[in-house]
């Protein structure tokens, strides 16, 4: 621990405190994020172990990187690349303007970490602009992939505080327990237009019963024919049958067509129609993609 | 999580060679024979075996445990920690980074509710094996009681973390198996049963040290094969394999195959434990 000299707390993640500190030697700056061992029967916590052998596994551009595992005394300390800020400080910074090429870029970098995890059967489940990552150089990475999320996506984290519902799918929303790689899909839809509308969020629901009533409004009430299964879910409840009465362009003004296409296809109840990361990446949208390097 | 083997740590970091391995145990070389060594280490995978089925874990699990015990031996002297103390630690961390490995798992929603009973009831079942479980199996190398607790293993576990540098995701030979046999047709069960056996034999070699899971389970399928008399030549040249790598491993099996014959564990092991070389200090309780 000596390496590292200690700034300030930058938050407090799914099961510990995360700061901000220097290495002593090469002057990097990184984050520390300490793995509480409080609850002493489990040892380590199996969200850290999580964590720490899926980004041991998963070194992408896009992914944040874990440098290193500390151990002192009955503690274990992450060290991760540090970035400056995530997606949802960057949105309070924009006093509602964004420009579509950054929308562009950071979607793209966003589509482009998803694949990457995809293609090793790693779901990221608990995506939401607070987990994602945003350096100086306008580069994205994903981050914290700790929530213990195989036993099914908890409703509270270790502090107690909720977790939010708004980027969760209708078919989770109904309990659906067997997840795959739809999920993220959908998360990315909903932080595609939030992007699109400078840090607006499109679904910001209260309740179990309001979220999907926002997204049935939206979308329209799936029907037996749209999505055959969705009445054998677990937590399936009949909704009113809304009719789509609003179009995208209303929820994202500011979006050209091509933009509405994709959303329209991240954007999709019956999961087994989501597109994939893969595909949305060569969706035509993303033509004249421009990575920035500010 | 069963992604790329080429880019994973599994095989950038923890493929090793021969020399690498030799060099490394050379301390405990000076103490005990190649052979000798060979037998601790079968008995230690025996332990962590029966206690991964005591638990009713998968063999992946398992299998994953011993790996974890290899790794850790083969960068460290015996002296370093007890493996009565670090084959535990193997299947405690085992069962907890398995569990969420893979994408799909609703069987550890219940597991997760154990958990914090979990290693409780770890502790109490190493000293259940101790003194009745295995008593015909085990009992006659250590005739004290189990004599660790919660708190070793609880410390036991960050070293073990250190030491295998938190690469956690091991890659077995079973899932290769399966597409194997699935390949040579339908009506395999019979092979494809004693060809994972033989994986299973293969826990007690350096074998997960040394070569890509894939090759083992080719290795195994062979070995198999010729235990049941099946004439699949064409069918493996067709594979697109080192042949030399295959060899090896098939000779590895044989000799482990040739040491079981002629070895009594229940007669040499108490002398064996006796003469490994230990840590300084004993665990005090």
């Amino acid at each position: 621990m000596q390496k590292y000299e200690k700034l300030d707390k930058i938050g407090e993640g799914t099961y510990g405190t995360v700061f901000k500190a220097k290495n002593r030697e090469t002057l990097e700056i990184v984050a520390l994020k300490r793995v509480r061992l409080d609850d002493d029967d489990e040892g380590v916590p199996s969200s850290a172990l999580r964590e720490i052998c899926l980004l041991k596994e998963l070194k992408h551009k896009n992914i944040v990187r874990l440098y290193d595992v500390l151990h002192s005394d009955k503690k274990l300390v992450l060290v991760f690349e540090h970035c400056d800020q995530d997606l949802k400080k960057y949105f309070d910074s924009l006093n509602g303007e964004i420009d579509p090429n950054v929308v562009k870029s950071f979607m793209y970098q966003l589509l482009r970490g998803l694949a990457f995890c995809h293609s090793h059967n790693v779901l990221h489940r608990d995506l939401k602009p607070q987990n994602l990552l945003i350096n100086k150089n306008g580069e994205l990475k994903l981050a914290d992939f700790g929530l213990a999320r195989a036993f099914g996506i908890p409703v509270k984290c270790y502090s107690a505080e909720v977790v939010t519902l708004w980027y969760r799918p209708p078919d989770v929303l109904f309990g659906a327990k067997l997840y795959t790689t739809s999920i993220d899909m959908w998360s990315a839809g909903c932080i595609f237009a939030e992007l699109a509308n400078a840090g607006r969020p499109l679904f910001p629901g209260s309740d179990v019963d309001d979220q999907l009533k926002r997204i049935f409004k939206l979308l329209g009430t799936p029907t037996d024919e749209t999505w055959p299964n969705m009445t054998t879910l677990p937590d399936f409840k009949p909704m009113p049958m809304y009719q789509p009465n609003m179009t995208l362009v209303q929820v994202v003004p500011k979006s050209t067509t091509k933009m509405r296409d994709l959303l329209q296809r991240l954007l999709v109840c019956n999961p087994s129609h989501r597109i994939s990361a893969e595909q949305a990446m060569s969706h035509i949208y993303f033509a004249d993609i421009n990575l920035l390097p500010k | 999580m069963a992604g790329n083997f080429w880019q994973s740590s599994h095989y950038q970091q923890w493929i090793l060679d021969k020399q690498d391995l030799v060099r490394e145990r050379q301390l405990d070389l000076q103490i005990l024979s190649e052979e000798e060594y060979q037998k601790i280490g079968i008995f230690f995978s025996n332990f962590i075996q029966i206690l991964g089925e005591q638990l009713k874990l998968k063999q992946q699990v398992i299998a994953t445990a011993t790996v974890y015990f290899k790794r850790f031996y083969a960068r460290n002297s015996l002296k370093c920690i007890d493996p009565l103390l670090l084959s535990p630690t193997c299947v405690f961390l085992a069962s907890k980074v398995e569990e969420f490995g893979v994408i799909s798992n609703s069987r550890l929603i219940t597991t997760c509710q154990t958990v914090c009973m979990y290693l409780f009831y770890f502790i109490v079942l190493c000293c259940i094996l101790h003194f009745f479980v295995v008593k015909n199996k085990l009992n006659y190398a250590y005739t004290q009681e189990f004599p660790y607790r919660t708190n070793h293993i609880l410390e036991c576990e960050f070293y073990l973390l250190e030491n295998l540098d938190c690469c956690l995701i091991v890659f077995q030979p079973y899932r290769p198996l399966l597409q194997l046999v699935q390949d040579i047709g339908q009506h395999e069960d019979q092979l494809l049963a004693l060809a994972w056996r033989v994986v299973n034999d293969s826990l007690r070699t350096d074998l997960s040290l040394l070569y890509p899971p894939y090759q083992i389970a080719i290795g195994c399928l062979q070995i198999a094969c010729v235990i049941m008399q099946k004439d699949l030549k064409s069918w493996f040249a067709e594979l697109n394999v080192d042949i030399d790598k295959i060899q090896e491993i098939s000779r590895y099996i044989i000799n482990l195959f040739e040491l079981w014959k002629s070895y009594d564990e229940k007669k040499d092991i108490q002398g064996l434990l006796n003469k490994m070389p230990k840590p300084k200090l004993q665990p005090t309780r």
